[in-house]
């Protein structure tokens, strides 16, 4: 029961805060309601007990991530004049969310109806850091050695694309 | 139980990143949309992970993370490089690919 009021509080914060992240009209506005909206996803996720991916939500998306982001925001001296003016802003949002309701419908339907809750046993060390770094150099070899890769390709196209040209 | 409403509150906020895709023109708010959408499928692969107890969901949750984190570099970059071409957020503005104009 305690599980179902903290879950419940959690989904309506981030469901607020990505409402509000969608619809602010300065970029620092959206991106202070997206930091509530990640550390919320955050704690759903150590309430489902996976601690470390827990721990790597708040390190990596709401510290390095977002701090970024807002760094970004702040070196680039954004002034009002700067920004699209979106003046049908509200009447483009209220429309994009008309025309998703019925996706959205149909998908919790299929939810709802489905019957994948399996309610498994827990082991007893899931989400540590042991077990998810077991599962992830024993079968995941592969993904993450090409993640490595994909990472230095980034870093490269990052300090290309923002070197100032001749 | 449970399970589906963690599934529920995953669609909900990958409509939302939906919707902050399509309809805003702020290359930031799209940008920060993405991430939303990213983080909802994250957010079904733990629920599924901790349901069948299995921690292989997390470890793609775990590689969608530094995904995201190379992504965010290279939008970074651009936000730079667009900004000082054009000094301004529209996306509308942005159909420069490749020389300048």
């Amino acid at each position: 029961m305690q599980n179902e009021i903290v879950f419940a509080t959690l989904a309506i914060i981030t469901i607020v805060s990505a409402i509000i992240m969608i619809s602010a009209h300065r970029p620092i506005d959206s991106a202070l309601s997206f930091i509530v909206t990640l550390i919320s996803v955050a704690a759903l996720f150590g309430l489902m007990n996976a601690t470390f991916l827990f721990v790597v939500q708040i390190i990596i998306y709401a510290g390095a991530i977002l701090s970024l982001i807002l760094f970004i925001i702040m070196f680039l001296n954004i002034k009002d004049e700067n920004l699209p003016d979106e003046k049908y802003k509200n009447r483009w949002l209220l429309a994009t969310s008309l025309i998703l309701t019925p996706f959205c419908a149909i998908l919790i339907n299929l939810i709802l109806r489905s019957d994948i809750a399996l309610e498994g046993a827990t082991a007893k060390n899931f989400g540590t850091i042991q077990d998810v770094g077991l599962t992830l150099f024993s079968k995941w070899v592969l993904p993450f050695e090409l993640v490595s890769i994909l990472l230095l390709v980034a870093l490269i196209g990052a300090v290309m694309l923002s070197k100032r040209g001749e | 139980m449970m399970l589906k409403a963690y599934m529920i509150l995953s669609i909900i906020l990958f409509s939302i990143g939906v919707v902050g895709l399509i309809s805003r023109r702020n290359i930031i708010v799209i940008y920060m949309s993405i991430e939303l959408m990213l983080n909802a499928v994250n957010l079904s692969f733990v629920a599924i992970s901790a349901d069948l107890g299995e921690s292989s969901a997390q470890v793609i949750s775990l590689i969608i993370i530094a995904i995201t984190a190379s992504e965010a570099a290279l939008f970074m970059s651009l936000f730079v490089i667009l900004f000082r071409n054009k000094a301004s957020l529209d996306a509308n503005l942005f159909d420069m690919l490749g020389d300048k104009k």
